[in-house]
């Protein structure tokens, strides 16, 4: 896979869902702003992967891949439980940045059975992805960046991620896509 | 979904460098802070940033600027990009750059005039007929001045109070002391944490051990640690993270809740002895008892520095003499109460024997070796019985060796860092309270809700809130500031006239001087907007007595003006001389001597700085977010620090041993068959979580703090909640009839919260945040200090109630209720 810039992207002021449903092909990021004029809810768009298959996936099995680039580490789960940004026929697929937000070490625990990843092993945070990849306990100021994915058929495609992975200055730096 | 950003800017090369530490707890981490003009930033090339590193960097690099390090404030009168983050190059606390949640959000907390902290108070204000109206500064002194010379005149010094923070840095307190106790002379001042000035752990003084003795490496090289009423990875995140977890200690974890910690301790050989609230001098005096029945006390130490009787009798203060003990008069006691036997403390304390008798063993290492053993402790413990639980504490660790030794010690966690250095010593001789004969420190609270405070000023404190029986306290606030004619004009001579017939029909007029309204602020009637952490040059201590430098990187907003400075201005307008400081450098130089011989002895610094023709802060400024150790002393032109105290094994008493310390465990009984929960209440007790700090002040305006506690929660068991059909989620009512006020009678008390079931508290009892704006759990706490008359301290952590499903919310849309105990397998 080429190298991507930030030049190659495009900004839009269109709402996440609807470049979703629509499909979007091309790399872009769709950005709302709070009162303080930080970007809030961004969608950043990648080229799109293939993670997964809905009918391989199981209840709290978690299926690891990369993304949006090599070394991203990040995780797809059926959760069991329908939630926001949830994909499928139970709307309870969602997939999260595996990179800790706290310090950058690579969460591996996933536990089916609170539906939370972690703890970290550096510094115990925990994050639940039920709640959008929310700290539930620990140190990290942020959520886990999630992983937007979308159906085709029977294929689970990952498309974008919101929020800062660890280490970037900005989603768009620098990486070899995976 | 939640609130991210896809990229952050970078320093450029050229932009300011600043260092600062911590705003919240004790640890007070090393950061810098860098400056650079809106419209330009750096690149991600080491040599195109202002952190010297290349952008992606590297995991645990400790130089990432997540989204909450960067802000834009106001600097030198233009709104500049901000970012504060960890000290990557630090070598001492967070090491590598490490951070909790509160402190890699700091740049958040600084004034963004188009973000979540533009509510802050821009100026002085005075309430006109119900409503608070900007005044000049010019006015709002000149009132707070001659309401303060009518008090003094018309009543008496008594009459005129302060109720202040404790810790926001040297040359505020400082400067709040001077006026207080130098030139006003009150003895009613009080703490923001308590309604008497005072010692916080007057056990522990008495044994003469200094509450703050040990250093972060204690942690690291002990053995075994005793944590006792306090959650590190909770609330001294980088304490756990950085010294104590990676020491490898064993951890025997003090603690009703079955917390982060009290998982790791017993996922890692440690225990968790999880005792029922209001019975921790049970539980010390027991594992004390089978230390000295089992023959593992420390007697080589106990020997050569425990205090005689003869050597206890020469004891200059009425406490140690009152309830000072030699060794054999402590195990007499110990063995005098079958309470103290195991199966005695088990049920009493609901902890296993077997479990009292294995901390026993492991912390003096039973017939092996005996292993490094460091006791620390905080909330837990004082804000439980205050006097017992610090003594009985205090003298296990005599027992065992446990102090001025690497990794043997016993220290106060601490709650908040050490600024409070006074000007001025108490003046006790004017205080109308006392323990049997003996003046302890005024009950502020008592006084005011007495009606006998015609004149009060807040400062940095949410009072109401932070007080036991907090609505009580309310009700007499709302009907002191309510006699009398209202102010109907901004003429400060119609306001005064107005407010000094208040004070003149009974009522009270209050001052609050802030940086945010808060639960208090409607009792206001002059409100004093002031600046805060990051506004001004200031110094402070951590929890490990390390001095650093905290340098201004932002203007105070609007017209506010730093504290000192409004000291400093009544003083002044009230004719007092020795206000005319420049800047908080002078009142840091002026402040020195006295530190001397105390913890914070900072005095070699400031003698050295004024030989070298040098500014105190200036000097400080070179030692960066590593600071000093205090007490320093200067030998050869360089200073000495102090790792730890006691290292001599001098003690803090007149004989300079240390002593053991009486722990009336019966009077402790009959206060918890007072406190605690009776037919279907349960126990409602109190503390910090990690996201959350005090009172909020910066964390309501917080979005990853609103995200994850939008409003107070209460922790309550599996079993308490089914029996009440309560599932997490639920809004629910937390109310007693019988909380007792300041004045001692019973009063009725409540407050809201949404339910979070979660098996880490047990049957029995629930848990809640202490200071949750607008859903104070200081409401079912006791504000009666004669429950603790030696030192007046409230049982904070002994709240009750009936818990009552009130209705739904929303939140498990958005909230997590996953469990906060989890830990590595």
């Amino acid at each position: 896979m080429p190298n991507m810039t930030r030049r190659e992207f495009v900004y839009l002021g269109a709402a996440t869902g609807a470049v979703l449903a629509a499909g979007a092909a091309l790399p872009l990021a769709i950005l709302t702003r709070d009162a303080e004029g930080n970007a809030v809810g961004a969608a950043v768009f990648f080229p799109e992967k293939r993670v997964a298959s809905l009918g391989d996936l199981e209840i709290g099995v978690p299926v690891m891949f990369d993304y949006p680039f090599e070394g991203q580490a990040s995780m797809l789960v059926k959760l069991g439980e329908q939630v926001p940004n949830g994909i499928g026929p139970d709307g309870d697929v969602v997939a999260f940045s595996r990179i800790c937000t706290h310090m950058g070490c690579e969460l591996t625990g996933y536990q089916a059975e609170h539906q939370v990843l972690g703890p970290c092993p550096c510094h115990f945070s925990t994050f639940d992805l039920i709640h959008g990849g929310q700290v539930v306990l620990g140190q990290a100021t942020q959520s886990l960046p999630q992983i937007m994915i979308s159906l085709d058929g029977e294929t689970i495609n990952a498309n974008a991620v919101v929020g800062l992975v660890y280490g970037y200055a900005d989603t768009l730096d620098e990486g070899v896509n995976a | 979904m939640t609130a991210e950003s896809t990229s952050i800017p970078l320093p450029p090369a050229n932009a300011k460098e600043s260092i600062i530490c911590c705003e919240y707890c004790p640890v007070a981490c090393g950061y810098k802070v860098y400056t650079w003009d809106l419209g330009t930033q750096g690149g991600p090339a080491a040599a195109d940033n202002a952190l010297g590193v290349d952008f992606p960097t590297e995991l645990l690099s400790g130089r990432w600027i997540s989204e909450t390090m960067h802000t834009t404030t106001i600097v030198d009168g233009e709104l500049k990009n901000v970012i504060v983050v960890p000290d990557g190059d630090i070598e001492v606390v967070n090491v590598g750059g490490t951070h909790s949640v509160r402190g890699g959000a700091l740049a958040k907390k600084l004034y963004n005039p188009n973000g979540l902290t533009n509510d802050r108070f821009l100026y002085p204000m005075l309430r006109v007929q119900g409503n608070l109206v900007p005044i000049s500064w010019e006015a709002a002194i000149d009132l707070v001045a001659r309401l303060s010379q009518y008090t003094l005149d018309n009543f008496d010094e008594l009459a005129w109070g302060m109720k202040i923070y404790s810790y926001q840095f040297y040359e505020n307190v400082y400067a709040a002391s001077k006026l207080a106790f130098g030139d006003i002379g009150t003895p009613n001042y009080s703490p923001h944490h308590a309604p008497a000035e005072g010692d916080d752990v007057p056990g522990l003084s008495d044994c003469g051990i200094d509450a703050f003795s040990a250093a972060f490496e204690d942690d690291k090289e002990a053995d075994v640690l005793f944590i006792s009423g306090s959650d590190p990875y909770e609330t001294k995140t980088v304490r756990f993270t950085t010294w104590q977890q990676p020491g490898g200690a064993k951890i025997i974890y003090v603690d009703p809740r079955k917390t982060f910690t009290a998982a790791y301790a017993e996922a890692n050989g440690g225990i968790h002895l999880q005792l029922m609230p209001g019975t921790d001098t049970c539980l010390y005096n027991a594992i004390s008892r089978e230390i000295i029945t089992q023959g593992w006390e420390d007697a080589e130490f106990i020997a050569a520095n425990a205090a005689s009787r003869t050597e206890l009798d020469g004891e200059g203060s009425w406490r140690r003499q009152m309830f000072g003990l030699s060794f054999n008069e402590y195990r007499d006691f110990l063995f005098s109460n079958d309470d103290f036997t195991l199966q005695g403390a088990e049920s009493e304390t609901g902890v296993p024997a077997d479990k009292i008798r294995a901390a026993a063993e492991m912390m003096t290492g039973g017939t092996g070796p005996r292993p490094k053993a460091t006791i620390l402790f905080e909330k837990g413990v004082y804000w439980s019985h205050n006097y017992e639980n610090t003594a009985s504490i205090g003298s296990m660790a005599v027992l065992i060796g446990s102090s001025g030794q690497p990794g043997r010690a016993i220290s106060r966690m601490g709650g908040h860092q050490r600024g409070g250095q006074k000007a001025a010593g108490y003046p006790m001789d004017k205080s109308p309270h006392e323990y049997k004969g003996n003046k302890v420190e005024m009950d502020t609270e008592r006084w005011f809700a007495e009606g006998k405070t015609r004149f009060r000023w807040i400062v940095g404190t949410n009072w109401i809130g932070a007080m036991g029986a907090s609505r009580a306290l309310a009700a007499a606030a709302e009907r002191l500031t309510s006699v009398g004619p209202p102010v109907t004009s901004t003429d400060p001579d119609l306001a005064y006239a107005a407010l000094t017939e208040r004070m003149d029909n009974g009522g009270t007029v209050i001052v609050h001087q802030e940086i945010y309204e808060n639960d208090s602020t409607p009792f206001a009637d002059i409100i004093l907007a002031a600046g805060a952490w990051g506004e001004d040059n200031y110094a402070r201590n951590n929890a490990e007595r390390r001095l650093r430098l905290y340098e201004k990187i932002a203007d105070p907003p609007g017209e506010a003006k730093s504290d000192w400075e409004i000291f400093a201005a009544v003083g002044k307008a009230m004719g007092f001389a020795g206000y005319d400081w420049a800047d908080t450098n002078e009142i840091f130089e002026e402040a020195a001597p006295r530190s001397s011989g105390g913890r914070r002895d900072y005095v070699a610094l400031v003698e050295k700085a004024q030989a070298d023709g040098v500014r105190g802060h200036d000097l400080l400024r070179t030692f960066g977010t590593k600071g000093l150790q205090t007490p320093i002393s200067l030998e050869g032109g360089e200073f000495v620090e102090t790792v730890r105290q006691h290292a001599d094994f001098t003690f803090k008493s007149n004989s300079g041993k240390a002593n053991f310390v009486l722990s009336d465990w019966e009077a402790v009984k009959e206060r918890n068959a007072i406190l605690g929960p009776v037919d279907d209440e349960l126990w409602v007790t109190n503390g910090r979580v990690n996201a959350l700090w005090n009172n909020l002040s910066d964390f309501t305006r917080r979005r990853i703090s609103q995200d994850r506690w939008p409003m107070n929660f209460l922790e309550i068991s599996p079993n308490d909640a089914t029996a009440r059909n309560i599932v997490s989620g639920d809004l629910l009512s937390i109310e007693s009839d019988n909380v007792l006020d300041q004045l001692g009678n019973k009063t009725k008390g409540g407050f809201t919260a949404v339910a979070y079931v979660s098996d880490i508290v047990p049957d029995g009892v629930t848990y809640s945040y202490f200071l949750y704006p607008k859903q104070p759990a200081n409401s079912v706490t006791p504000g009666d200090s004669n429950l603790q008359p030696i030192n007046l301290r409230y049982n904070f952590k002994l709240g009750k109630g009936r818990i009552k499903k009130i209705g739904t919310t929303e939140l498990t849309e958005t909230m997590s209720f996953a469990p906060r105990n989890l830990v590595p397998g």
